[in-house]
């Protein structure tokens, strides 16, 4: 049985570079502005969700282990860069 | 709305202030018909985020798409060369649109992941440290050629596995294709040279990736051969742009945002005692000054715009440098504050074309602004004359001379 997941976007830095939605289709899609929007976090494994939150460039997708709060992506010890930074989640 | 202000985009008033210039059109005339280039100025920030948002409205195939001659004109004589031109520019990948865009990026889009780049930060901070124990030795230095220039073409080169000897020549090469945004009526012929002079030297070196593949950047986008997202012509022309972009823009972002903090002593003084402030502060560099001046779309159909109507085939031209100091999105925006939060400019684009090497740009200007304003407290111009380019797509200073004494 596969863990539940939390899949969130940070609209305050996603610049609709839409890789999330060709990596995992099933959960991410575009939404009026553009941006990414997640429809459905079981929509794909979670290897896929974790390569599409790996592979944005401004790091706005944020994986949780729904049940636990534990973080998956992206990990704590990793520094900060750009746009994402600022955000103190 | 009519407004006053000419259409001479190369004049240089516009090329020594885009701010001023390309203001006035986001005040006066924000979607502006330029009748002397026959395209669509785009200003403010607003607009260029939507119209980057709508590939499927404006298309990317700039190259392949546009029927009229380029502008500004070239001689008759030319044409041929332009020909050539056109159908290399146009195999790059950022000149595609859905769904070969899509497969062409997915190639080497993982190469470039923010914690791949990550990892190449202490290589970058050891190469900043010996351009710049060089550079101190001699008590002065142009920011841009004793260090803006050879820092990037190391990394890129190093990431595509090319010799380090060939450095210089790359840079020369490369440096002809940088006609592209230019007005010279004669650019056809180095970019022509630009073009074959790369080829020649990049095919056999994608031969010898094909047949022995490794973990470098030229090797992940040879294998888009094998994986049918690029024709050979298609890697030959990718290697070419991956080597040209991961460059030039860098550059400009090195030479643009020291000039601004040396133009800001009190901002140069904030980060000198704050260095964790080196991540915002290369974001405002990043958008006070931006690399990248304007890039061009053409309309896929009919597109109304602020009550304009842009003709399918229209050419339309989204200006970064007046995106980034819109007021209707940026507070005081013609202020530079290296604290300023959020930050949401365009110096990289945005939508599905955002800045593949966004990151390493960001990690290299980060170490870049860091290490001189620890190591030169004192840094300062060494002339107020400063030329830039004659360019509409790059916002690049001819020189930077700076002392520390």
């Amino acid at each position: 049985m596969p863990r539940t997941l939390r899949v969130r976007v940070d609209h305050t830095v996603c610049v609709g570079n839409a890789m999330c939605t060709a990596i995992a289709p099933g959960v991410f899609t575009l939404n009026d502005d553009r941006q990414s929007q997640v429809v459905d976090p079981a929509g794909e494994t979670e290897e896929k969700i974790l390569e599409a939150a790996e592979n944005c460039p401004v790091g706005a997708i944020l994986v949780e282990n729904a049940d636990t709060g534990e973080r998956l992506f992206p990990a704590t010890r990793e520094l900060p860069n750009g746009p994402s930074a600022r955000s103190s989640r | 709305m009519a407004t006053a202000v000419h259409d001479d985009l190369f004049a240089p008033d516009v090329i020594a202030d885009p701010y001023g210039y390309f203001g006035r059109l986001r005040a006066e005339d924000p979607v502006h018909w330029n009748g002397k280039y026959e395209v669509w100025v785009i200003t403010r920030y607003d607009d260029v985020v939507w119209l980057i948002r709508h590939p499927e409205l404006f298309s990317s195939e700039v190259f392949k798409r546009d029927p009229r001659p380029p502008y500004p004109p070239i001689p008759e004589a030319d044409i041929q060369m332009y020909s050539l031109v056109r159908e290399f520019f146009a195999d790059f990948f950022i000149q595609h649109d859905r769904p070969s865009h899509t497969e062409m990026r997915m190639v080497v889009h993982g190469y470039f992941t923010p914690r791949a780049m990550e990892a190449w930060r202490p290589m970058v901070r050891a190469a900043i440290k010996d351009l710049l124990d060089e550079a101190e030795a001699k008590g002065q230095m142009d920011v841009m050629q004793d260090f803006a220039t050879p820092l990037p073409v190391l990394v890129i080169a190093r990431m595509l596995g090319l010799p380090q000897q060939d450095r210089r020549f790359i840079r020369e090469l490369a440096q002809k294709l940088l006609f592209i945004g230019r007005g010279d009526p004669t650019r056809m012929r180095p970019l022509t040279d630009g073009i074959n002079g790369l080829v020649d030297y990049l095919s056999p070196l994608i031969d010898e990736r094909l047949a022995h593949p490794g973990d470098d950047l030229l090797s992940v986008l040879a294998s888009g051969e094998g994986r049918g997202a690029y024709s050979r012509d298609e890697v030959l022309a990718n290697a070419v742009l991956l080597l040209l972009a991961g460059h030039e823009t860098t550059i400009n972002l090195i030479c643009n945002g020291t000039l601004a903090l040396i133009r800001h002593p009190e901002q140069w003084a904030l980060l000198q005692e704050s260095p964790a402030l080196a991540v915002r502060a290369t974001e405002e560099c990043l958008r006070y000054d931006p690399p990248v001046k304007s890039l061009q779309r053409i309309a896929a159909e009919d597109v109304d715009l602020r009550g304009n109507v842009l003709r399918k085939l229209d050419r339309a031209r989204w200006f970064i440098p007046s995106a980034n100091r819109d007021p209707g999105k940026f507070p005081e925006p013609d202020q530079f504050d290296i604290t300023r939060d959020p930050n949401p400019h365009v110096a990289f684009g945005s939508g599905i074309h955002h800045c593949l090497g966004a990151t390493l740009a960001r990690v290299e200007g980060q170490e870049a602004f860091s290490a001189l304003v620890e190591r030169f407290p004192a840094m300062h111009l060494t002339t107020e004359e400063l030329e830039y380019q004659p360019s509409i797509t790059f916002r690049s200073l001819k020189a930077l001379p700076v002392t520390w004494n």
